[in-house]
């Protein structure tokens, strides 16, 4: 009968406790799309990330530690006899979607045509690879990575950021857009660029490679292994924004075997092996399993999570994660005071009745729960408003196409209110609502609870 | 405890010539003072108030306003508790007892009727009357059973859907006589029962209470000012400046 007069009550006091309602319902109904936009960040750029760079990463042991200072120390050695091991095992056979080596490099990038010269930060990839990669959808959110255009070039081509390519002085000929050329002058170009021309013009056969080709084509010069600098002529394929400015303006990405060739001429060297997972959830299993057949072999290399190598990830989703408890908490404030206001305002209203409810010999408990009652009831009804119309208005902007450019990518992600894909959250929001309502509802239900019961039915 | 109890009661509590033996009594009270501090004046509500009710009888508490009569039914009501003396309920000293336990007393042995009715008014007469069966462990098949019972007695059976709101005065004092009476108390306490009602309707209150105390063998204790209500073989108190007054 508690939850019969409670709720009597509830409609007794219908507009007050709709307004109550209300102010739960638009407090909860911000939480839900702040926590489906978290959602979606949460999905979104790990599953970018994961489709540029997997969800495991192989490296020598001690190159995330020291490899910066002297990458030619912790490469992975016969990387392909590593990948072979890897994939032979049946559970990693199943599991693994792509395996695939990458080449971590730096240079200097120079173009005769434009007498530009500068230095370059790059990758070799396998373009094949790379692009199967990009396919990655294990949460089935719909997201989609364009490919990188390298696999429709030859293997001298290169893909370099837009940045790059303005230093160098071939927006135009790229036709980049938003992207024009300016005369570089040798002054701001960093110290340790150089001309190299003449050192690419002695290079037997450079020269050659440029004829019959119309794109646009740079000169890169890194330091073998040895010690040695080498030099190739790649041709530009594109270019494609990156989301850091620094990285930007020195990107270049190349095929696996240039770099390799580049780097450490016959060896088969690597600096990481990317691998992917089909399915998520399996992940940690899998990097189990993948550091057992790396220690069963004796290698010295070791497997991390690609948010152990790029902290971006935990970042991005940790400062809105901050930020989703900040608003969190301010709307808890607000719905408290609101709770707190209107029990108070019904128990002022039925000082008389409850005196009465204490007379007929009910404990101060029955009194107590009979307004916490009615507290949830109104809490409930907050948080249906709340998840009902979060569910319409995530529909809607999710419907309506809006992008944002989180901070780890270059191209912009569509926004995804996820207001019902993680059920438990969600559950959750609601159920901080209707918690919320009832610990408003304390303090002014013990106060009507230790009313005194003689002066409480003398009231009018 | 009771053995520091020491009648006579007879001369406090049994007035003129109302007053019959005392046989069987439920209730007793003894040197019951009540004080209240009022800003700064300590008030005397009742001064050493000593008496009994007795079993199946109906007293009265007279007396002027401020009298202090309203003051000595609370305290024998349980909802209060005296300054000093000693109240006594069926051989159990209850003046002291906690908040919890008075509220588990009460909800075995004492109704209340309230001068303004005090229905609860989202709530059907049936569950009116059904609420106070909250306390008990009854089927509320069962309480149901029994609160159309008790509302058929009153005469209220065929209103038994409709809310306070929806009847009239004497009607809603009626249900608050039958939500009283249906726990079977050991006695009923009515402040001013009839003194939001016309002369004919407190007559018939008066009457259907006298009525269920007969048949429920239940003490009655009804505060009024009103001396004229008072039936023949009842009990009176009569209070005068927060002492028993003799007649």
């Amino acid at each position: 009968m508690i939850w019969t007069i409670a709720l009597r009550n509830v409609v007794k006091n219908a507009r007050r406790s709709l307004t109550t309602g209300l102010a739960i319902g638009v407090g909860g109904l911000a939480a839900l799309l702040f926590a489906g936009f978290v959602t979606s960040i949460w999905y979104g750029v790990q599953t970018s990330m994961i489709q540029q760079q997997g969800n495991l990463q192989v490296y020598r042991n001690g190159y995330l530690e020291f490899g910066a200072a002297n990458p030619d120390e912790y490469t992975i050695k016969d990387w392909d006899r590593v990948v072979s091991l890897l994939a032979a095992d049946p559970m990693l056979a199943e599991e693994l979607a792509v395996i695939t080596p990458r080449i971590d490099l730096a240079g200097v990038a120079g173009n005769a045509e434009t007498g530009n010269s500068k230095t370059f930060i790059g990758s070799g990839v396998v373009p094949a690879e790379i692009d199967a990669m990009s396919g990655w959808d294990g949460w089935q959110i719909g997201q989609v990575t364009p490919a990188s255009g390298l696999a429709g070039g030859g293997p001298d081509s290169v893909i370099v950021g837009v940045g790059m390519a303005r230093m160098m002085g071939l927006c135009g000929a790229l036709n980049v857009a938003d992207c024009s050329d300016r005369p570089v002058d040798a002054a701001d170009l960093a110290g340790e660029e150089q001309d190299f021309s003449a050192l690419v013009a002695e290079e037997s056969g450079l020269a050659d490679q440029s004829l019959g080709n119309d794109q646009p084509q740079l000169n890169l010069m890194a330091a073998t292994s040895s010690g040695v600098p080498n030099i190739a002529r790649v041709v530009i394929e594109a270019a494609e924004p990156q989301a850091i400015r620094a990285v930007d303006n020195a990107f270049v990405m190349m095929h696996f075997e240039q770099a390799r060739s580049l780097l450490y001429g016959d060896s088969q060297e690597a600096t990481a092996l990317m691998l992917q997972v089909a399915n998520p959830e399996r992940v940690d299993a899998v990097k189990t399993r993948v550091a057992e057949v790396l220690d069963q072999a004796g290698l010295d290399l070791g497997v991390y999570h690609f948010t152990e190598v790029d902290p971006t990830f935990d970042r991005i989703f940790g400062m809105f994660t901050f930020m989703f408890i900040v608003v969190s908490a301010v709307l808890a404030i607000v719905i408290v005071f609101t709770i707190v206001n209107t029990i108070s305002m019904t128990v002022v209203e039925r000082v008389k009745e409850i005196g009465t409810i204490r007379a007929l010999g009910f404990r101060k408990g029955f009194v107590r729960a009979l307004f916490l009652t009615e507290s949830v009831i109104i809490g409930m009804i907050g948080a249906a408003i709340a998840l009902g119309s979060a569910v319409v208005l995530s529909n809607l902007v999710n419907a309506s196409g809006l992008q944002w450019t989180p901070p780890s990518n270059a191209t912009p992600l569509t926004v995804q209110l996820m207001v019902l894909d993680n059920p438990v959250f969600t559950a959750a929001v609601v159920g901080a609502l209707v918690f919320l309502a009832m610990l408003a509802a304390v303090l002014p239900t013990f106060k009507a609870a230790n009313l005194n019961i003689v002066e409480s039915l003398q009231r009018a | 405890m009771n053995s520091a109890y020491n009648p006579p009661f007879e001369h406090d509590a049994h007035i003129g010539s109302f007053a019959p033996l005392v046989e069987e009594p439920v209730v007793r009270f003894q040197n019951l003072t009540k004080t209240y501090r009022m800003d700064r004046v300590q008030v005397t509500a009742l001064a050493n108030v000593s008496g009994v009710i007795a079993k199946a009888e109906t007293t009265f508490v007279t007396g002027p306003s401020g009298s202090g009569k309203s003051t000595l039914l609370n305290i024998i009501g349980m909802l209060d508790q005296p300054s000093s003396g000693t109240l006594t309920i069926l051989d159990q000293d209850v003046s002291r007892l906690s908040d919890r336990d008075a509220a588990d007393f009460r909800a075995r042995h004492i109704g209340f009727v309230f001068q303004s009715f005090n229905l609860i008014p989202v709530l059907s007469l049936r569950e009116n009357v059904e609420f106070p069966l909250l306390n008990r462990k009854i089927a509320s098949r069962a309480r149901r059973a029994k609160a159309m019972e008790y509302l058929d007695a009153v005469g209220l059976a065929e209103f038994v859907d409709r809310r306070p709101g929806e009847i009239s005065g004497g009607q809603r004092q009626r249900v608050a006589i039958a939500r009283a009476l249906v726990t079977e108390p050991t006695m009923v306490i009515a402040d001013e029962p009839t003194a939001n009602l016309d002369t004919k309707t407190s007559r018939d209150i008066i009457a259907l209470l006298d009525r269920m105390k007969s048949e429920l063998s239940t003490s009655i204790v009804i505060c009024t000012h009103d001396t004229s209500l008072i039936t023949p073989a009842s009990a009176v108190i009569n209070i005068v400046d927060g002492q028993t007054a003799q007649e």
